[in-house]
């Protein structure tokens, strides 16, 4: 048997052994194999402090490279956006500390690996959303938010991993329980999404007529009520292209909620609009969380908008949490990325580059 | 350095053979959502077709009376006049129109008409980020956008090669009125040569002309990328496929046919 067999044998024998059994244990004292070190003290960090995430948190081999969790090597397998492929240690402000929140998780992202070519955007991302909260993803661009957003709702899948709503796992469903579960889902899409062959008032009772029985009467009953909460009681046959970038957003907004979803997410609902019109937004947004509760998910970079609705926030980088939580702690952490992101100083670990 | 060579030149190979695999699957789960029901297309499909119709009328018109009267009309009659020949013409547009250039002109007009459309529009809703809210709003568009299409061009293809055929013909008779011949001629051996088989394979041939170009515009336009430019793009990319996918199973069918049907091939 050549060593390069002896090596395979021994990485699959210990791969398949329980995470703590002795012979992981004595491989770990020995260095053997640096993917099942991660494993292991990432499984002692959760058995140590309850309040921790079961996230993995990897460590630097120690040749130097940066072995992901799935055993690729960063700069060989895999790029991080933002990271340079020499950094052996891209995630050392990454506790993956979850605060509690008080509350269950409706939404719950496992150990996902999501890689377009060869630029990985999701490296290991473990995240819980609390239920009847408004949480937040907050993050510096490109760092893998809106790719997120499409892992819930199941229009892209993960390389690896699982995404859990409601105690389903997406990536198990077939495509008509997928479209089935979507009907919990509200979405609301950085420009709104509206379908441009349809005005306003046929674009908010679309999925009415698409997935209830209700008669036009009661359509347009609910329609002209969600179009007015949104301030566009008075643009019903509008097209999308005669609205301004604000107004298809609140359009966007009004057939996101049309069907009382369960789980509403925001895409950017921020971006574009002026800061009355933000605040304005905010304000409709923590309204109706308020009125019909439910998991809702904003995503964002505006600290503003922050502290303003949300409940939870998650600091999303390099595609891993570095740190989430109720809001008034993770603006008091003592992690030094997210102390500087959530005060927006200049100084710390986030670079221009 | 043999690496990154090999890799470079594996690559194209692998996104091409990529890409036909999962047009394969489109169509596979376009077959499939078109037979299942629910049946929510009716509207669009009627919409589909008639737009399609409208795009495509008068193009095919111009398209076959100018290419039957110039390729295999005056073309053919004037090697024809050699032999003095002339009312053999009618039997070689049974192998030229029939055959091979009404089915010809029928996928140029409709890919490059109709099939650009489609890929335009969904590409543009793919970068307005339509598609991705139909399917959040719990709506198929394979089933909704994709299956209205594909139908619509496999029906007007079909009928729009009858319309070629017709044409095509007028095309040719009109090459022979320029050579002062009587048309009796061309219309025997028109009508001697022409068969059921070689007409329902033509109309055949290309309806199956139209699965293949809905297929790969639909695909096109729902995985088109990069804003403005990556619908400008997607739309070439779509005509280029869906045209060169017409010409090649245009041979495997033609020669299956022709296999299969060896009396096709005796000029009476």
């Amino acid at each position: 048997m050549s060593d390069t067999e002896e090596t395979q044998d021994d990485k699959d024998g210990a791969m398949e052994a329980p995470i703590n059994s002795p012979e992981v244990e004595a491989a770990v004292e020995e260095n053997v194999e640096p993917e099942i070190v991660e494993e292991v003290e990432a499984a002692d960090e959760a058995d140590a402090a309850d309040s921790v995430d079961a996230a993995v948190v990897n460590e630097p081999a120690p040749s130097g490279e940066f072995v992901a969790t799935d055993g690729a090597v960063l700069g060989r397998d895999f790029v991080l956006p933002g990271v340079a492929p020499g950094d052996n240690d891209p995630y050392k402000w990454h506790t993956g500390r979850k605060r509690e929140h008080g509350s269950t998780d409706a939404i719950e992202i496992v150990d996902v690996v999501k890689q377009f070519g060869r630029t990985r955007i999701l490296n290991g991302l473990n995240l819980g959303l609390p239920d009847d909260q408004i949480s937040m993803v907050l993050g510096p661009s490109g760092t893998g938010k809106s790719v997120l957003i499409k892992h819930i709702v199941g229009l892209l899948y993960p390389d690896q991993g699982d995404v859990i709503v409601k105690g389903q796992s997406v990536p198990d469903l077939s495509d008509d329980d997928l479209f089935e579960m979507r009907k919990k889902f509200g979405l609301l899409f950085q420009d709104g999404a509206l379908f441009g062959s349809m005005n306003i008032y046929d674009n908010v009772a679309f999925p009415l007529r698409q997935h209830t029985d209700k008669g036009e009467d009661e359509i347009e009953s609910i329609v002209t009520r969600r179009l007015r909460e949104v301030g566009l009681g008075e643009s019903h046959y509008k097209m999308p292209n005669e609205l301004s970038g604000g107004m298809r957003k609140r359009a966007g907004f009004a057939r996101a909620l049309v069907l009382d979803p369960e789980i509403v997410m925001f895409d950017e609902p921020d971006s574009g609009l002026d800061p009355v019109r933000t605040a304005l937004l905010c304000e409709l947004i923590k309204e109706v969380h308020a009125e019909s509760g439910g998991c809702y998910m904003v995503i964002s970079h505006d600290l503003g908008t922050a502290r303003r609705i949300a409940d939870f926030i998650a600091v999303l980088w390099k595609g891993r949490i570095v740190e989430s939580g109720p809001k008034d702690e993770l603006f008091e952490s003592d992690n030094e990325f997210v102390h500087q992101f959530l005060q927006a100083d200049v100084h710390g670990p986030l670079a221009m580059d | 350095m043999v690496k990154a060579t090999a890799t470079k030149a594996i690559e194209p190979a692998k996104e091409f053979f990529t890409e036909a695999g999962e047009m394969m699957i489109l169509t596979g789960r376009t077959v499939m959502s078109a037979v299942k029901p629910p049946y929510p297309y009716g509207n669009e499909f009627i919409g589909q077709f008639l737009f399609a119709l409208q795009l495509c009328w008068f193009p095919m018109l111009v398209s076959c009376v100018a290419f039957g009267f110039g390729a295999p009309g005056l073309q053919a009659a004037n090697f024809l006049s050699l032999f003095g020949a002339l009312d053999r013409l009618g039997g070689f547009f049974v192998l030229a129109s029939i055959r091979e250039f009404a089915p010809f002109v029928t996928a140029v007009v409709v890919a490059g008409v109709a099939g650009t459309a489609i890929t335009a529009d969904l590409g543009a809703r793919k970068i307005r980020e339509e598609l991705d809210a139909l399917q959040v709003l719990g709506v198929d568009p394979i089933k909704n956008l994709v299956v209205p299409r594909f139908l619509a061009l496999m029906l007007i293809t079909g009928m729009l090669d009858i319309y070629a055929l017709l044409f095509g013909i007028a095309g040719g008779i009109g090459a022979e009125l320029l050579y002062a011949q009587p048309l009796g001629g061309f219309f025997a051996t028109l009508f001697s040569n022409a068969s059921t088989t070689e007409l329902a394979a033509s109309v055949l041939k290309c309806t199956l002309f139209g699965a293949i170009i809905a297929i790969v515009c639909c695909y096109k336009g729902m995985t088109a990328t990069g804003g403005a430019a990556g619908v400008g793009r997607a739309v070439n990319e779509a005509v280029v496929t869906a045209l060169l996918g017409v010409f090649i199973f245009n041979y495997l069918f033609t020669q299956t046919m022709l296999a299969t049907n060896p009396d096709l091939q005796t000029i009476k």
